[in-house]
């Protein structure tokens, strides 16, 4: 690359703290790389600064206890997939994880670096929305801890504050054996964003959508209940979002597809 | 900054600048020009390697991220004349035409055998939906790994035959 910058691998978790407490205005975190990396190479971001978080210990915890299932900054995306818990427990989130982009990227990207990207594409924020999932973030001054329903505050906006990272998402145990299913809608598989994506998962009689790319975030709604008609659980959903029209497709079109994939998904669980 | 990595079984150890992609590194400061650069933003797969045992875009990797981890590239395949299994049955099945490709394809096939001996027709376009080919229409190199693995009844996978 052209553009220089510096690069540190901080080895422990409060090394890392420090670090990014020191470098709030110009240091930025290099998690997976899949989108900083091209950024940078475009000239859309300068960092001065590169913080590597996926070198230090526990980084990459992918594990499943009596809080639920826990993952380190530097879960990929195909580690979710090749997770014995994730396939078995939360098969929701294989489903999003599948959709997202080609296998190289799925090999890097990570699924913390999805989220705090916070693109109104994400593919894995649906999934982490319909379970219940939260972010845990750390700073210098500690720890807290924002539900996913909570976090983004706009189009790649996060609550997260300078100086403050996800040191790791829980999914609830009390989610484990949800299902569904994420209709995403592209022109090219492996190389596109999605035009809309529609998550609608069910845990026993309760039913859940999250859209992705039809509103400045991810969408949740927890409205629709299986004795809605089809164009009944369709207008809930279409209340919540607010597609725009762009290169990859217009407002009206996001919306009528929408409106199809609510439809489509539920007739497959009446 | 210095690292220290294996590629193809090499253990090199090097300088590079912080901001240089494992891509560069591979192609300018070692020498390994055979990995190419398309787009050099993550989509088109011709920079593919295979980083600890992953298909990884290499353009989209830092040099300085893999200190210590293990690669293989394209160079890795043939043993001096002779080529792999894998480069062979590209070339017997044409599944090479300008080659541009070749590398990463060969890269991401090499990944998805490394787990799983006799794949789909489907699970070969999953393991190569990050590659980008102009010139074959993929057929002849889904073929070439069919031709390989002798998946009984594996031809009938194939749209066109
Ligand atoms: S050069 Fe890396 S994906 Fe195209
Ligand atoms: S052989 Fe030319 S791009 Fe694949």
């Amino acid at each position: 690359m052209i553009y220089e910058f510096r690069y540190l691998a901080p080895k422990t978790a409060s090394e890392l703290v420090a670090i990014l407490d020191g470098n709030k205005a110009d240091g930025k975190i290099l998690a997976g790389g899949t989108d900083l990396i091209p950024n940078i190479r475009n000239g859309l971001q300068k960092p001065r600064l590169v913080i590597d978080i996926k070198k230090y210990a526990g980084a990459d915890k992918l594990a499943f206890g009596s809080d639920g299932l826990t993952m380190g900054p530097a879960v990929t995306i195909n580690d979710i997939l090749r997770s014995r818990d994730a396939r078995e427990r939360f098969p929701v989130l294989c489903e999003c994880a599948h959709e997202l982009a080609s296998h190289q990227i799925r090999n890097r990207a990570t699924v913390a670096g999805n989220v705090v990207n916070a693109s109104p594409c994400s593919d894995m924020a649906p999934a982490l929305l319909c379970l219940g999932a939260s972010a845990v973030l750390r700073s210098a001054s500690g720890e807290r801890v924002v539900p996913f329903a909570k976090f983004f505050a706009g189009v790649k906006k996060t609550v997260l504050s300078p100086g403050e990272f996800l040191e790791r998402i829980i999914v609830p145990a009390s989610a484990a054996g949800a299902t569904g299913r994420y209709l995403k809608l592209k022109r090219i598989a492996g190389h596109d964003l999605g035009i809309v994506g529609v998550l609608m998962t069910r845990a026993g009689g309760a039913l859940r959508f999250a859209v992705s790319s039809a509103a400045p975030t991810p969408v949740l709604v927890e409205s629709v209940t299986l004795k809605d008609s089809p164009d009944e659980a369709a207008s809930k959903v279409l209340a919540a979002v607010s597609p725009i029209s762009d290169v990859r497709g217009t407002k009206e079109y996001r919306e009528h597809m929408i409106g199809v994939y609510v439809r489509r998904l539920l007739a497959e669980v009446k | 900054m210095k690292i220290k990595l294996t590629v193809n079984g090499l253990v090199y150890e090097h300088e590079t600048a912080e901001h240089t992609t494992l891509l560069r590194f591979l192609r300018e400061d070692l020498g390994l020009t055979g990995t190419k650069e398309g787009c050099g933003m993550g989509e088109c797969g011709a920079c593919t390697v295979i980083l600890n045992g992953h298909a990884v875009n290499s353009c989209m990797v830092l040099a300085a991220e893999v200190d210590g981890a293990v690669i293989n590239t394209i160079e890795g395949e043939s043993t001096g004349p002779s080529l792999s299994d894998i480069q062979k049955a590209f070339e017997a099945n044409h599944a090479v035409q300008c080659g541009f490709c070749t590398p990463g394809m060969v890269m991401s096939v090499k990944e998805l055998l490394a787990g799983n001996k006799q794949p789909s027709v489907e699970e070969v376009k999953d393991a190569i939906e990050g590659n980008f080919c102009r010139c074959t229409g993929y057929t002849q190199i889904i073929e070439a790994v069919m031709d390989l693995t002798g998946r009984p009844g594996a031809k009938g996978e194939l749209e066109h035959v």
